[in-house]
């Protein structure tokens, strides 16, 4: 089986039935999708496949070829964040990190289908089956907004006791 | 003092949104087996035949512990607190709870693992389980535990008490009693990340763990007794945890791998199913809790009696903390200057329980703010005005006796009040922390205000008495 991870041609040596999480983990080296269930329900093994989320976990690579693959690896490195890159990390919406991969590309793939602003409830609708233990998902959508509308901070997002004005 | 409320980037905030932070599962080692477990399909049962040399001879398949393998099989999560060693990392003659573990496979691949864990032969003879934590004294139940299913603090003591000021004298001459029941039910922390842990002999013998625990020297020092190995001798990796919420003080993963390792002589890395983590990892515990308060017609609580039971599940683990903190902790933010509480320590076949966010403390305020909106009903006052009354002063008594010196449940409650756009009356507004005179120092708080005040730790260590409080 042939597909494009990240830009570069591969050819998988796994079975047919192999999992696409498994391929970028174990073959690739790709670790930035999260083995988090492994059955489809909490979104953190997300990557995009021909630039629609899909759950790597679920997919098998016989269903890839000639797919193009992009991972979290393939958003931005440091000194090249993307805007959603940019946002989730000046709007605190990283905690753990554990569910941001695929948080990340989630979002890229929404902002890039509505090509400009997007609202709260297209950011719950587009992120409902992500899961994340730690934010209480404010954050989250406090960042995608923000990113959508190309929003950058330059600093970090107000904490909940300086918008209350209480903190300096 | 700038960095309180300010808004500072975190230190593995851009590692996050690149993906670039290591978690355990993220580490890649030469020649790394993977781990899969045999873990018991019932609730109580004893093992009468375990047998691993089928699944040893399976392809891929590099070691296979049981019991036997483990130096000091049977420890304690709080060993170092004079709890006694009561948990097998690897079940032996008998399984107590569903999910607990029997045996673990190293292999070369996930798949080959699980394979010889179904190889694995065992037989039980299943026993009926103890579920019902109320059912602790009622006879003819199954036994979880040789000593029985109450934990003892003191050997002619089971359970964790408090007692202070003159409670039947509260309760015969209240006006009003109010009971209540309340039984906040068990909670899974659910964690994104599953418990996982990765183990290296290294070349000089010792071992180095990659491991997902919140409290890495707590997880070291329970590792060095299952090793019988000095902490000296071993590494513990960590920092990068996805989500623990208490899950991750369980110290389950790291000595296993490290057995499997030194067994094999290969790197091992186990990391659990989502499966596993939410059918066999601790959960926050069940608890099961009685109040009564004997209270004036006007609202005042002259006293209060406890019962609670607390579903430790199988194993002891953070069990006998938890109540202590527990008990602390059943006078809420408000004074109750006569407290008789009483909690058990209820051992069951259930997944044992440990940690999460609080433990122990929430479940006692759940249980008391409920109460008071119940007692505020029975009495038909304000619940604002029933808790300002008997918010903690200053020179109040907590039910250990620490004199408070500076209590915040007075502005605690006229901040929520505000933020809950919540009108209380101007005499409720100026309410502050002061120390009590007037119409808010009833007679039957005069006299615990004038109490010498007792540390309890001081108590405890046959210390004298600390005069003031802290």
């Amino acid at each position: 089986m042939k597909f494009v991870v990240n830009g570069a041609q591969h050819t998988t040596v796994a079975g047919p039935l192999t999992t696409l999480l498994y391929v970028l983990r174990e073959e690739l080296g790709l670790v930035g999708a999260k083995a988090g269930c492994q059955h489809g329900s909490c979104g953190a093994c997300t990557v995009l496949i021909d630039g629609e989320p899909r759950r790597s976990c679920l997919t098998v690579v016989a269903t890839l070829e000639g797919a193009e693959v992009t991972t979290v690896e393939a958003l931005g490195d440091r000194s090249h964040l993307s805007d959603v890159q940019v946002a989730f990390n000046e709007h605190y919406a990283a905690q753990c990190g554990f569910c941001t991969p695929g948080m990340l590309l989630a979002a890229t793939a929404l902002i890039k289908r509505k090509g400009g602003p997007v609202e709260r409830d297209e950011v719950v609708e587009a992120l409902g089956g992500h899961y994340c233990r730690c934010t209480g998902y404010v954050r989250i959508l406090d960042a995608v907004v923000a990113a959508s509308r190309g929003e950058r901070l330059g600093a970090m997002a107000p904490s909940a006791l300086e918008i209350r004005g209480v903190a300096p | 003092m700038k960095a309180v409320g300010a808004s500072i980037p975190r230190y593995d905030g851009v590692a996050h949104v690149t993906g670039a932070s290591r978690f355990v599962d993220d580490f890649r080692l030469p020649g790394m087996l993977w781990a899969k477990a045999l873990r018991s399909p019932v609730a109580s049962a004893r093992v009468l035949r375990l047998a691993t040399a089928r699944a040893e001879a399976m392809p891929g398949v590099h070691a296979v512990i049981t019991h036997a393998d483990v130096p000091k099989n049977v420890v304690g999560h709080q060993e170092v607190w004079g709890i006694a060693a009561d948990e097998p990392l690897l079940a032996e003659d008998e399984v107590r709870y569903v999910g607990q573990l029997i045996a673990v496979v190293a292999a070369e691949t996930e798949g080959q693992a699980l394979a010889a864990v179904q190889a694995i032969e065992v037989d039980f003879e299943e026993r009926p389980a103890f579920l019902d934590m109320r059912q602790a004294w009622a006879p003819d139940q199954p036994q979880v535990a040789p000593d029985g299913n109450v934990y003892f603090y003191y050997p002619d003591q089971p359970q964790r008490q408090i007692r202070k000021g003159d409670v039947a004298a509260a309760f015969a001459r209240a006006d009003v009693i109010v009971e209540g029941t309340y039984r906040p039910g068990a909670i899974e922390q659910a964690p994104a990340e599953p418990a996982s842990a990765l183990s290296v002999v290294e070349p000089d013998g010792r071992v180095t763990i990659y491991s997902t625990s919140q409290a890495l020297y707590y997880s070291m020092e329970i590792t060095s007794r299952h090793l019988r190995m000095a902490t000296g001798r071993l590494k513990f990796v960590g920092g990068t945890v996805g989500g623990g919420f208490g899950g991750k003080l369980d110290t389950l993963t790291e000595p296993v791998t490290a057995v499997l390792a030194l067994k094999s002589g290969r790197p091992v890395k186990w990391r659990w199913t989502r499966e596993e983590e939410m059918l066999c990892s601790s959960t926050r515990a069940a608890w099961h809790i009685e109040i009564a308060d004997a209270l004036t017609r006007d609202g005042w609580i002259l006293g209060r009696r406890t019962l609670t039971l607390h579903d430790a599940g199988a194993y002891m683990r953070t069990s006998a903390y938890a109540c202590s903190k527990h008990t602390f902790h059943l006078a809420g933010a408000y004074s109750v200057p006569a407290c008789a509480f009483n909690t058990f320590v209820v051992k069951t076949n259930h997944v044992p329980t440990a940690a999460m966010r609080g433990f122990g403390v929430t479940s006692a305020s759940f249980a008391v703010e409920t109460h008071m909106n119940r007692v505020a009903e029975v009495l038909g006052m304000s619940p604002w005005e029933l808790r300002l009354k008997n918010a903690n002063r200053v020179g109040d008594t907590s039910p250990s006796r620490v004199a408070y010196a500076n209590p915040s449940t007075v502005s605690t409650l006229l901040a929520a009040a505000q933020a809950a756009g919540v009108d209380l009356p101007e005499a409720q507004r100026a309410m502050t922390n002061a120390r009590r005179e007037g119409a808010l120092l009833p007679a039957h708080l005069v006299e615990q205000q004038r109490e010498p005040v007792a540390h309890l730790l001081a108590w405890r260590e046959g210390r004298p008495a600390l005069e003031g409080g802290h």
